[in-house]
């Protein structure tokens, strides 16, 4: 019996069964069944990647009324000539290292707090309450912050003010600025590193912590042989996300500082935008795209392979008991 | 159709088909009938080419800004006025964006040629940037063919920072929408309280500025003067508020006004050359000033925007402020009323002792969308004289707004409507714009960088900031064209 | 329980209050008028006013706002799970070539900032004439929630014995039959955690809605920050209205599923309680 019986019977039944038969074999489908994920990919990505690729050996400006002109690598140049871009990357690169960094620590800490909490009042409201910052819209996040920062209206700098500490003007001051918005960038992310710590603490099988417990090993001892052993693969993807995240960072400062003051917070999705969508560069901002692109597939490469290469022990599914 | 019997309804085909036709004759009938009976009322509003359409019109403007409205709520006396001169039908939508987006949404819109706003209001620096990829319909045919829209300005400088582009030709392609200009707003309550003017003359030996014609003779060393008597946080409230901002043009906007008041410039708008013209001492000189008024200043000032500085001044938090003459209504709010002075900003003493001010003009133009099709650019442009005769300006002068027509600002009850009137009527003849350039919001970024990183200490002395400028603007400016020297040398690996 | 029980449970009560105050605020400061929210020194105590509320949804280009932000988030994400679904299985059970490839290069698309990723599409929609374009909109936000959602449920259905496959065969079910009965039960966990994250995603996502979008298919974050100023200051008390209105259905989500949000996160590895 196979899927061709419960098709109606119709004239050219045999058609049908035949096709179903089809279908069902084991050529076809499994490229059926990636035909949908294959066609976004092709239309939403690759033919825009490429028309990317194309544009950025061009010089077009929409604003500028006249046609794109072949440049080749003139807007690669200008960009490996650009300090601006320089700079912009290293310091994205420091605030991923340092966000990702103080969130995985941090996370992980948390994760760990919590992790035999289960006869906490209200367990699952206060873990609602502590995923809170991940759900709220990164727009009004960097309104609200920035009216938190503020030297007069900010409850922060009252309650500074109240302690006698005097103000600290966090979002103008050219040497903290970088720092506040790194502190709002953990206080929003910290909690997805501490879902993700629960659910590689979950993922540690319970008959080793026992036997751990049962051997009197001591705590820094069970973390590493038993907890990070096992839940390594999970919290690594955490990481993997949130640097992929991260690094995409735009709708926090856009509200928060706009890259200032000067350009002690422009990272460098801001410089891309801007260039991208307000002065509507759009060959400069191709070839900045495609750099960016690069620098990423590096990244998730490297990662994936270290990923892969310690995986050795990872519980990939398979035949499980 | 084939006789039997419809299945569903179980009529016959054969009624079926016959009561259709009836239906059909009956309806035609009745379409005659009524064609008949109205044909009076029809030839009637026959009078223009489009007589009878129904005409929908979208504007867009900046989100959160009265005047800008008004377009849109004014527009219900145009909607009647259309009807029954021109016969049509017209309705009117408003879309918004704030001021830092407003391009943008804009642009994004046109260059898809896309109708989804016909008259759009703009900043005046974007004039070149809309006009460069004809996405905006130029104006001079258009007005030779409608002499009423030719309108007399009270000032020249109108026409050059409102319709005006490329800089310095003739060519036109907005009318101005919002006049504004700088103006200094003072909390007069504070100012007049007994007992003031004879500590301020013991402390400084000068007489204390309180009316208007006071402060139209006010030099700059006399106002920081003035902001430093009143600058009391221990009561609660600094001397001055201004614009430091990173964002859109916040800071720019006072910084260029001091370099142009004291006879700098910004650029040659006929050969593109920056360096050598932007990057002088004089023009140091001024950007250290405008950092030095922050001592007067509540704590963040330094990030302030519009927005923020309307907050502080609103709710007490400083003295006076340099603030756009077009956010009165926001400025003397309900409880602030009759205790707010506009006046202008002070004047810089030049060579001869003689008092100069050159401030940054602000104000918007409204542009017509170069794709919309013919009967709304017709309609857009019947919206446009109407806007323009005497009796609308009047209404929208009287709601908030700033009207730059002679015929209105001229009126001898004109100062009388709103509290910052003379002052707008007078800087209108002490303000110019800066780049109408297509690359503007490229030059603007740079700047704002800069003189936020000054402002700010991340760098320390004012000239690094403007040649750090300077080299990038020459760059941009080289690259789109529009400057014809590059660069200097000494320009590569420059920074912050 | 004993007394440091108690004080364990209040530590982690005061971790909780910690980061969700400026949440609590921004919800306060809802309740408050404008100069309520900007008063030195800060409010804590003060009489509470509905009007925000009662001003913001009367606004009928924010109930349009909301409208779209439900249809935007939900009909993306339904169709990003369905297909990353069927390729998950089809990656997980027949191991295409390319496999690894097509994993790989879909998790590094993801890292490309949102102008990177929307540059292209723009001008691409441009060309074609789909601005401001509900099915438009939608296949976009559906491709962006694909990585995340092959990523998840290819774990989990790796974690499915193939056994089940080959008994299901057994009894002649086919395979479709394979997928929706016996493995599409075991791997609820999780599809809904890519369901919830990437509803979460495409629920505050703003950029794209914003460059490409238009007044029909403008989502709540666009309107948020289009709607920021009013008469030249910032409306705090709309933003803050309509912030709190717009994180209440991810919140009751998250507590509602909470369970599958910490299964579904372990990505396959986990199958039980967590």
């Amino acid at each position: 019996m196979s899927d061709a019986s419960t098709l109606p019977r119709a004239g050219g039944a045999g058609v049908t069964r035949r096709l179903g038969e089809a279908l069902a074999s084991r050529r076809l489908l499994p490229t059926l069944l990636l035909m949908p994920v294959l066609v976004f990919f092709l239309i939403w990505n690759t033919i825009p990647t490429l028309w990317l690729l194309g544009l950025s050996f061009y010089r077009y400006s929409l604003t500028s009324g006249r046609p794109p002109i072949f440049a080749g690598t003139y807007n690669f140049i200008s960009l490996l000539e650009d300090s601006e871009v320089w700079f912009g990357l290293s310091r994205t690169f420091l605030f991923v290292i340092c966000a990702v960094g103080i969130e995985t620590l941090l996370g992980l800490l948390l994760g760990l707090l919590f992790w035999n909490s289960q006869r906490l009042p209200g367990r699952r409201l206060a873990l609602t309450l502590l995923f809170s910052p991940m759900v709220l819209t990164p727009v009004a996040a960097g309104t609200f912050w920035k009216l938190i920062y503020d030297p007069t209206f900010g409850i922060l700098n009252n309650v500074l003010h109240g302690l006698g500490l005097g103000r600290i003007d966090f979002l103008g001051n050219a040497h903290i600025a970088f720092a506040a918005v790194l502190a709002v960038d953990v206080w929003m992310w910290t909690p997805f590193m501490v879902l993700m710590t629960l659910a590689a603490l979950a993922s540690v099988p319970k008959a080793e912590l026992e036997a751990a417990a049962i051997d009197r090993l001591g705590f820094f001892q069970r973390l590493r042989l038993v907890i990070l052993h096992h839940g390594k693969f999970i919290l690594m993807l955490g990481i993997l996300l949130r640097t992929i995240d991260c690094f995409k960072t735009m709708d926090l400062i856009y509200d928060m500082t706009f890259g200032g003051p000067g350009n002690t917070t422009e990272l460098i999705a801001l410089t891309l935008y801007r260039r991208a969508f307000q002065v509507f560069n759009m060959g400069w901002s191709s070839s900045l795209a495609v750099v960016l692109l690069l620098i990423s597939i590096a990244f998730t490469a490297t990662f994936i392979f270290v990923l892969h290469s310690r995986d050795r022990n990872a519980p990939a599914g398979g035949d499980a008991p | 159709m084939k006789d039997g019997t419809n299945p569903q309804t179980g009529r016959s085909t054969a009624a079926t088909a016959s009561l259709d036709r009836r239906g059909l004759l009956r309806g035609l009938a009745g379409a005659v009938a009524c064609g008949a009976l109205a044909r009076p009322y029809v030839a009637r509003a026959q009078t223009g080419p489009m007589a009878g359409r129904q005409i929908h019109l979208a504007i867009l403007g900046i989100a959160g800004w009265t005047p800008s409205r008004l377009g849109v709520d004014l527009a219900p006396d145009f909607v009647k006025y259309a009807k029954d001169k021109h016969g049509y039908e017209v309705s009117f939508s408003y879309s918004e964006a704030p001021f830092a987006q407003l391009f943008q949404k804009a642009a994004t819109s046109l260059a898809t040629h896309g109708q989804d706003y016909n008259i759009i209001i703009s900043d005046s620096q974007w004039l070149g940037a809309l006009a460069q990829p004809k996405w905006i319909l130029p104006l001079d045919p258009v007005i030779r063919k409608r002499p009423k829209l030719d309108v007399e300005w009270y000032s020249p400088v109108v026409r050059a920072a409102y319709q005006t582009y490329p800089d310095g030709s003739t060519h036109r392609w907005g009318f101005p929408q919002e006049g504004d200009t700088m103006a200094l707003y003072i909390r007069e309550d504070l100012l007049r309280a007994p007992g003031e003017a004879e500590a301020f003359q013991k402390r400084y030996n000068r007489k204390l500025p309180v009316t208007w014609e006071d402060f139209e003779a006010l030099s700059y060393p006399d106002f920081l003067h003035l902001i430093d008597f009143f600058n009391r946080p221990e009561k609660g409230h600094n001397g001055f508020g201004s614009q430091f901002s990173r964002e859109y043009d916040f800071i720019s906007d006072p910084v260029m006004s001091l370099m142009k008041s004291e006879g700098g410039d910004i650029w040659n708008a006929q050969t593109g050359q920056v360096q050598g013209i932007y990057d002088t001492p004089g023009n140091a000189h001024a950007l250290q000033q405008y950092k030095d008024l922050l001592r007067y200043e509540p704590p963040g000032a330094v990030n302030f925007g519009i927005a923020e500085l309307i907050d502080a001044f609103t709710q007490g938090k400083i003295f006076s402020a340099l603030q756009w003459a077009a956010l009165g209504p926001a400025m003397i709010t309900e409880s602030l009323k009759g205790k707010v002075i506009v006046v202008p900003p002070p004047g810089f003493a030049d060579a001869s002792g003689k008092l100069v001010r050159n401030y940054i003009i602000g104000g918007q133009p409204w542009v017509l969308n170069a794709f919309n099709s013919r009967d709304k650019q017709t309609a857009a442009l019947d919206f446009l004289e109407w806007w323009y005769t005497p009796e609308t300006s009047l209404a929208f002068a009287r709601h908030g707004g700033n009207p730059c027509d002679k015929v209105t600002l001229s009126r001898d009850d004109f100062d009388a409507i709103q509290p910052w009137y003379r002052t707008y009527k007078y800087m209108l003849g002490h303000s110019s714009d800066f780049w109408h350039d297509p690359a503007y919001a490229d030059l603007l970024s740079v700047q704002q960088e800069a003189f936020t990183a000054f402002a700010t200490n991340q760098v320390s002395n004012p000239e690094t900031a403007l040649r750090y400028t300077a080299c990038r603007q020459q760059k941009i400016l080289f690259d789109a064209g529009t400057a014809q020297k590059a660069p200097t040398a000494a320009c590569n690996g420059i920074r912050l | 329980m004993s007394w440091r029980t108690h004080a364990y449970h209040a530590l982690l009560w005061l971790i909780v209050l910690v980061f969700f105050a400026p949440v609590g605020w921004i919800i306060l400061c809802s309740f408050k008028t404008q100069a309520q929210i900007l008063a030195v020194p800060p409010l804590l105590v003060f009489r509470p006013t509905l009007e925000n509320y009662v001003h913001v949804l009367s606004e009928p280009s924010i109930v349009l706002g909301l409208v779209n932000s439900l249809v935007l988030s939900i009909s993306s994400v339904v169709i990003a799970v369905g297909v990353s679904f069927l390729a998950a299985f089809s990656f997980s059970r027949f191991k295409p070539r390319g496999t690894d490839f097509l994993m790989f290069l879909l998790l590094s698309i993801r890292m490309l900032p949102g102008s990177a990723a929307i540059l292209p599409v723009y001008l691409m929609y441009v060309a074609f004439g789909w601005k401001d374009s509900y099915p438009a909109m939608i296949l976009f936000y559906a491709m962006f929630s694909i990585p995340f959602s092959v990523w998840i449920l290819k774990g989990f259905i790796d974690g499915v014995s193939t056994r089940f496959d080959e008994t299901g065969l057994v009894s002649g079910a086919g395979w479709l039959g394979i997928m929706t009965r016996l493995i599409f039960p075991q791997v609820l966990p999780g599809i809904v955690a890519a369901l919830i994250f990437n509803f979460i995603f495409v629920w505050n996502e703003f950029l794209f809605d914003y460059v490409i979008g238009g007044p029909a298919t403008a989502n709540i974050p666009t309107v948020l920050a289009t709607g920021l100023y009013k008469g030249g200051s910032t409306d705090w008390t709309f933003v803050s209205t309509l912030t709190t209105i717009y994180i209440i259905p991810p919140v009751v989500i998250v507590y509602v599923f909470q369970r599958y949000l910490l299964v579904g996160m372990t990505f396959g590895t986990v199958r039980g309680e967590v």
